[in-house]
């Protein structure tokens, strides 16, 4: 049935478009009638997901699509297992035509697995940053990428700013007076300031930026921002932030660091000793955009030395993060593991965006342009 | 002491209708025992020199009242009739004290304090202060006003984030070598298109209503003064006349009153159970506007689904106090009006006011809470 099939798929291949350019297209649409393996790799949620019906987005409640796509004849195999050569999702990868994950619970999509994946045609991520996926080897390959673009913009700005404050007025550390029946008012106090009147530096500036930026106005900092690309001026005057050519003349200036870029390979390990070095003492970083752009240890030697003067962020590399994870016990952290996507509110939004690229898939029609990350080998440009 | 308390009964102006007016403003020349009353910061007050607001640094101002010959005692030692701020209570002019670690003036030492003048608060909120008592022993009493309302604001916004998003568990988790996105995503949403509500909208919900503008929720005030349409307009949001009709839509409720005889214990179990089931509160105006028990239940029922705030009632907070325990709260001591920042202009203020005091002069009006006999209209 396999060999047939690779057979069949190898002859329709050989009819696929010009636009193949010498690589092996995996015919991406669905033949209508055709039935297809779904597997889709969440975060379990156990006693947890009966307690919220809106809580699409783990293994038990599987973006709520499982009687859609079972009632169109297709099979959808869910689970959490994703580590290793004797894990359920390495079990399916050779057949699955769709492979559906989440940066919150990342399968690793190696050059490996891909290989191995004789089937696959789809890789979809549900949320935003496919940078779990080997982009070059599924761009080489012939598969699609897309991700539900926008889906928790607003969740992620959110939790940012939240962070942002969390570091400036130095929450923690209040928090755990309080739960070790401590009353120290000045051990605080001495390290905690108001936003209002510092300089916030945003390192990327798409669409979490922006609506961090937005939401930062009214406090009457002075706002920065470094990206590939400037925005309009009507924007720009609208958001109240200034724009800086040069990252290497925005970070000295910086009270606060946030994050706001993919993980890309020339984003991995771009804040190392160096760059952090270039920021102010004492500087606050926000990154709930990808572990694996801060140099792991750099980051730990920094605190430790208060170069960095207080670390926020949601993500980890890898994840997710083993309990011996550095980052857990550095001093003046206020790490939390992965969340700041997967809001109840992000979830629903996320799970009917994957529904609607899979509806499509099905029919044969394009997704909305600003989904793809991978298409007819072509990588989307902020991941080159 | 018997000579000036005589000179001053027959110097009683007309306004003084009838109680002990305490002559106010200090002849040129006399010198003035000052009291501050502070929150000891040991190791942490040389490691910032605009660390202000504790003992040590005592608001900066030692050398420049001693240089004018006045007496400045400072101590954080305030409960009992043996500590030390009761030694100074009989011959002090001025007592300074913050909301971070009030000295709680009653009745009974204001009797005691026969040449007190003036009491100042080194922030805002004097509720410390028995005001009825200090307005018929004649007293001034004053604060910053505006000194801290951005730190309080700002404070607030981040802690309606960390309650909807649901931080801290998932800090705790970090803390604890674990890792369940489930346990925290499966009661953590974003703030959008929430009912944010807040009760009382003077400087600081007027100025969280502005920051919370851009997260596009549904933003509701309740006030004794509706603000003008302008006003309304900038930061988006829609007066509720009556209480009862608000707290019932919000998913946020925040409280921004100051602790009166009318909002004491406001939030009983009967007002908690009008609000939503789930409902998140934030209170960083007094610990005493909440009845303490009730939020306990409240947060174990679940009725109250989460609780953050800075202020308790007494302060400092005893090791015992139930809402250090209980489930799904996020608070801390009273530290969100004391960053540096908010230090240096209450300190300023309070360097203001002592000024004007020695000269005779009137404080800004919107600083006095007590005065010539009458409390401000907040407080009444």
């Amino acid at each position: 049935m396999m060999a047939m099939r690779r057979f069949t798929g190898a002859a329709i291949r050989a009819c696929s478009s010009s636009s193949s350019s010498g690589y092996f297209a995996r015919h991406l649409h669905a033949s209508s009638g055709e039935s297809k393996k779904i597997v889709g790799v969440f975060y379990k949620a156990n006693e947890y997901a009966s307690k919220n019906p809106n809580f699409l987005g783990c293994v038990e409640n599987s973006l709520g699509i499982r009687n859609w796509l079972e009632s169109q004849g297709h099979q959808y195999i869910v689970t959490d297992d994703k580590e290793g050569l004797d894990c359920e999702l390495e079990k399916h990868i050779p057949d699955l035509h769709v492979l559906i994950s989440t940066p919150f619970h990342p399968a690793y999509v190696t050059a490996e697995r891909i290989k191995k994946a004789k089937n696959l045609q789809l890789l979809l991520t549900a949320g935003i940053g496919s940078d779990h996926i080997d982009l070059q080897a599924a761009a080489a390959a012939g598969l699609t990428v897309a991700e539900v673009t926008g889906s928790n913009v607003v969740s992620v700005a959110e939790d940012e700013l939240m962070r942002i404050l969390i570091l400036m007025r130095n929450f923690v550390p209040g928090y755990n007076q309080v739960v070790n029946g401590e009353w120290n008012v000045a051990g605080i106090a001495y390290r905690a300031y108001d936003l209002e009147g510092k300089t916030i530096g945003t390192v990327g500036a798409g669409r979490i930026g922006k609506l961090l930026l937005q939401r930062l106005k009214p406090f009457g900092c002075n706002l920065l921002y470094h990206d590939r690309l400037q925005m309009e001026p009507e924007l720009e005057k609208e958001i109240g932030a200034n724009y800086v050519e040069n990252l290497n003349e925005m970070l000295p200036k910086c009270d606060v660091v946030v994050l706001n870029m993919p993980l890309t390979e020339k984003t991995r390990g771009m804040f190392n000793k160096e760059m952090i070095a270039k920021m102010k003492k004492g500087v606050l970083i926000v990154n709930n955009a990808r572990g694996a752009i801060m140099d792991r240890q750099a980051v730990v030697e920094a605190m430790e030395s208060g170069q960095i003067g207080g670390y926020s962020g949601d993500v980890w590399d890898p994840q997710p993060a083993p309990k011996d994870h550095p980052w857990r016990y550095m001093p003046n952290q206020a790490m939390t593991p992965h969340i700041s996507g997967t809001t109840m509110d992000a979830q629903i939004r996320y799970a009917a965006g994957t529904k609607d690229m899979l509806e499509k898939y099905f029919k044969g029609e394009d997704f909305p342009a600003q989904n793809y990350i991978v298409k007819d080998g072509v990588i989307a440009p902020q991941y080159m």
